[in-house]
């Protein structure tokens, strides 16, 4: 499959969901099409309703389609053998309670028809992807905390080495460090050629890690294309440079000035809370006991 | 004792073919109903979806793993262990360590106390792993789909045979195991609590029944059966004593096996007495046995035996017997060319009365170790136990836990005997009164069963709609398995070894002809289905 080949492909998709007595309730899904190619992450982003996760369970065959087409990997979405290269995290970890992490593993690998040797050596090494503590490794999955949920979660979602990972709000319900791991796996599986398609509200996370994004609202495609070509504004500049002097950035106004440049603001970029947050827990690690309060009214 | 083994003559060839019409008559339903269901919530595209699916099916059996059915197997097994489904051991536990309190003194034990003994084990255990495996069955896919968690299992390669599959074989395992230990226990307590001089009671008997019963009249005629005593129960005919009445039975297959170690022929019988006037009441009743063989005009009598009411009689034939000063050799001179051995049964006191049916009287075969029967009559729980989980299983991937488990349970409750039998004569028009709704019409009008009712339009509507629903009945007697196949403690209980042809294959046959139903049934309904819990 070459590098611009879709993987999956979306046709005029609808999905109408109806009551018991067979009478359309609600459409969810109207004409959407698309395509997703070879190696490329792309977000399906929308508000709660929007149809993203619907679109995401027509794509598994969990639902059916009321009118349109979907090829995935070159065969249907009723087709059982495409799942062989599929990987998917539901939107919750639906998954066994009762069993404990490399049972659930061990569980889900021999479902792909994989080898005691290979189970276990792909269990060892996804546990350690997903940083689930070795500890929590033989508890059951009823014990554990929603993040570790999360991380086995995406643990049997690799379990087959997929080409193809489906992600439904793969960091819901994480802490910014699972946040920040979770992404750094989706830019990692892209790395590794895959293609992943996540579908999210949370839209930093989508803009941290997607290559493509489409907008859905109403259950209606509202948008498609590039996250860095959407997210230009075309009608600004912006220039970044180290710590200047304080004349240097007067003069630097005045230059923009001259040129006929409206709204210039000079000041200091602020970091993200995330990277904050990150940055802080990474201290805490390196120097326990360290405090660093700036705010001294939050303390008092 | 009225214990009545239902005759059954093993033919493998027509056995085969009622097999493959039943087999046949269910999936050919269960299609039909899945055509239906697509059909009205798909319209005309359903009978392509259907046509899709069938071959879709037929793809996936020649791609079923092993090791994915087997995963999912350990699923449900490891599932049903941790959510405590052996906790049944301590309703188990309490019923033995307190049964014996209510179950008389087990130092005067007699034969139908060891059959109380027996019953007890066999129908706790039944009682207890039965509910086990209907609520396991039941509501596991259900769950499943509430909680989503199948969906990580139809995403991956897994196919809805090896989804019905993995939790069948699971849940069966998952009863036999419970089964296992339960028997184990229950044999040693069984052993335990009959003293050692009353464990020769513990025994299987082997019976040979006769396959044909016929009776001759007080004049030596040929009749259908003996007199009626006035008893309402008719398992028994009765045979007046000192006339021609006679009960004869012919036994087919006769050789050298039907021989105790002795070379002895042994008769057992039950036969139960009427008096038609007081007498000697402390004297019993007399009969005797003749054997003949019409071929060579040979005939053998044996003296005068007495009746023993209410208990087991075994009467020993030597090998070897004299008649008019010429020994013969049973086997050789009394079975006829076509190896049958025929038997007649007089009653010798006059204006006295013998009664009998088929099954009062069987030659004995040397007995069977009693652990022997036990296990064979666990062997017909643990299928009972698979049919229950293949039907609960299959209806569980169509509805909700709680109405599949009811579903289950009826159809396990009209398997029953007593239910099934006047399932039978509802079909087959022996119930007066007619149909349901001519019932109901009855009822309200205050007439009774055989009154004439008036022949007006109302009523051919109610007599066309009686005929549906007795169509719809027959399908359901037919679909819906007959228990009493199953019902192996009840010979173990009674002392019998559990019978191959009576038993052990009929209730093999009926278990396998429900796989394939019910294996395509849980497919179509995992495939035509969302599975989006709603």
């Amino acid at each position: 499959m070459s590098q611009s080949e879709a993987v999956i492909e979306i046709r005029n998709l609808s999905k109408v969901y109806r009551d018991f007595w067979g009478r359309p309730k609600v459409r969810a899904l109207n004409a959407l099409s698309l395509d997703i190619k070879k190696g490329e992450v792309f977000g399906l982003l929308g508000p709660n309703g929007s149809g993203k996760t619907t679109t995401l369970k027509l794509l598994l065959g969990l639902l059916f389609p009321t009118e349109g087409e979907i090829k995935i990997l070159g065969k249907s979405a009723a087709d059982v053998s495409k799942n062989e290269r599929i990987g998917y995290l539901p939107e919750e970890s639906y998954l066994y309670r009762f069993l404990n992490a490399y049972e659930t593993l061990d569980f889900y690998g021999r479902l792909f028809n994989m080898s005691a040797a290979q189970r276990k050596e792909r269990s060892e090494k996804l546990l350690d992807l997903v940083k689930l503590a070795p500890q929590s490794r033989r508890r059951q999955l009823k014990e554990y905390s929603k993040g570790m949920t999360r991380r086995i979660g995406v643990a049997q979602a690799l379990i087959n080495d997929p080409d193809l990972v489906m992600l439904d709000e793969p960091t819901s319900g994480l802490d910014p460090l699972g946040n920040r791991d979770m992404k750094d796996l989706i830019l990692d599986l892209k790395a590794q050629g895959k293609t992943v398609l996540m579908c999210s509200h949370l839209l930093a996370d989508v803009q941290d890690v997607c290559d493509r994004i489409a907008i859905l609202y109403g259950g209606e495609l509202k948008v498609m294309g590039r996250v860095d070509e959407l997210l230009k504004a075309q009608d600004e500049t912006q220039i970044r440079s180290s710590k200047l002097s304080e004349a240097a950035e007067k003069e630097i106004q005045d230059v923009l000035k001259r040129h006929g440049a409206t709204n210039v603001k000079v000041d200091q970029p602020t970091a993200s809370l995330e990277d904050l947050f990150l940055k802080t827990v990474q201290e805490s690690r390196e120097r326990p006991g360290h405090r660093n309060v700036t705010d001294h009214q939050s303390v008092s | 004792m009225y214990f009545d083994p239902n005759e059954y003559l093993l033919n493998p060839f027509i056995s085969f073919l009622n097999w493959v019409v039943v087999v046949g008559a269910l999936t050919f339903v269960v299609l039909f109903v899945s055509m239906l269901n697509l059909l009205t919530t798909k319209g005309m595209s359903g009978i392509g979806i259907f046509f899709d699916e069938l071959g879709g099916m037929a793809a996936d059996l020649f791609q079923l793993s092993p090791r994915r059915i087997w995963a999912l197997t350990r699923l449900t097994y490891t599932e049903a262990i941790r959510r405590k489904a052996l906790a049944v051991f301590v309703v188990f536990g309490l019923l033995f360590m307190f049964a014996g309190w209510f179950m008389g003194d087990s130092k005067e034990i007699k034969p139908d106390q060891v059959k109380v003994y027996i019953s007890f084990v066999l129908t706790a255990i039944s009682w207890l792993t039965l509910p086990v495996v209907l609520l396991l069955c039941c509501f596991g896919i259900p769950e499943d789909i509430r909680l989503r968690s199948i969906h990580t299992v139809v995403t991956k390669p897994a196919r809805r045979v090896e989804i019905v599959l993995g939790r069948m074989i699971g849940i069966w395992l998952i009863g036999c195991l419970v089964l296992t230990v339960m028997a184990i226990v229950g044999h040693f307590w069984i052993v335990r609590q009959i003293p050692a001089d009353s464990q020769p009671l513990l025994t299987c008997r082997v019976p040979v029944y006769g396959t044909e019963m016929e009776f001759l009249d007080r004049e030596g005629n040929s009749a259908r059966s003996g007199v009626n005593v006035g008893d309402i129960w008719i398992f028994r005919s009765y045979i007046e004593g000192a006339t021609k009445a006679r009960a004869r039975w012919r036994f087919i297959k006769v050789d050298e096996s039907v021989l105790d170690s002795d070379g002895n022929l042994n008769f057992e019988n039950s036969f139960s007495a009427f008096r038609s006037y007081k007498g000697d009441m402390t004297r019993p009743l007399f009969y005797d046995i003749k054997l003949y063989n019409p071929e060579k005009n040979l005939a053998y009598t044996t003296d005068p035996q007495p009746v023993n009411e209410f208990r087991h009689k075994l009467d020993k034939i030597p090998r070897k017997v004299t008649v008019d000063d010429v020994q013969y050799d049973i086997l050789k001179d009394f079975v006829t060319a076509n190896k049958d051995l025929l038997i007649e049964v007089s009653c010798i006191d006059r204006e006295q009365y013998i009664g009998m049916a088929r099954s009062d009287l069987f030659i004995r075969m040397p007995d069977r170790p009693f652990w022997m029967g036990y296990w064979k009559a666990i062997l017909g729980i643990s299928l009972t136990l698979l049919l229950i989980t293949m039907i609960g299983v299959s209806a569980s991937t169509m509805v909700k836990g709680p109405i599949a488990a009811v579903l289950t349970f009826v159809i396990y409750f009209l398997s029953l005997k007593d239910n099934h039998q006047f399932m039978d004569q509802l079909v087959f028009g022996q119930v007066q009164g007619g149909g349901f709704l001519e019932s109901v019409y009855r009822l309200v009008m205050h007439l009774g069963p055989s009154a004439e009712l008036p022949a007006n339009p109302a009523f051919a509507v109610i007599q066309f709609f009686d005929w549906l629903l007795n169509n719809f009945l027959w399908l359901c007697r037919h679909v819906i398995p007959y228990s009493q196949y199953f019902n192996m403690p009840e010979f173990v209980a009674n002392g019998f070894d559990v019978p191959l042809d009576t038993s052990i294959i009929p209730s093999l046959l009926v278990t396998s002809a429900f796989i394939i139903p019910c294996v395509v049934m849980g497919y179509f309904a995992l495939r035509i289905r969302e599975l989006e819990s709603k």
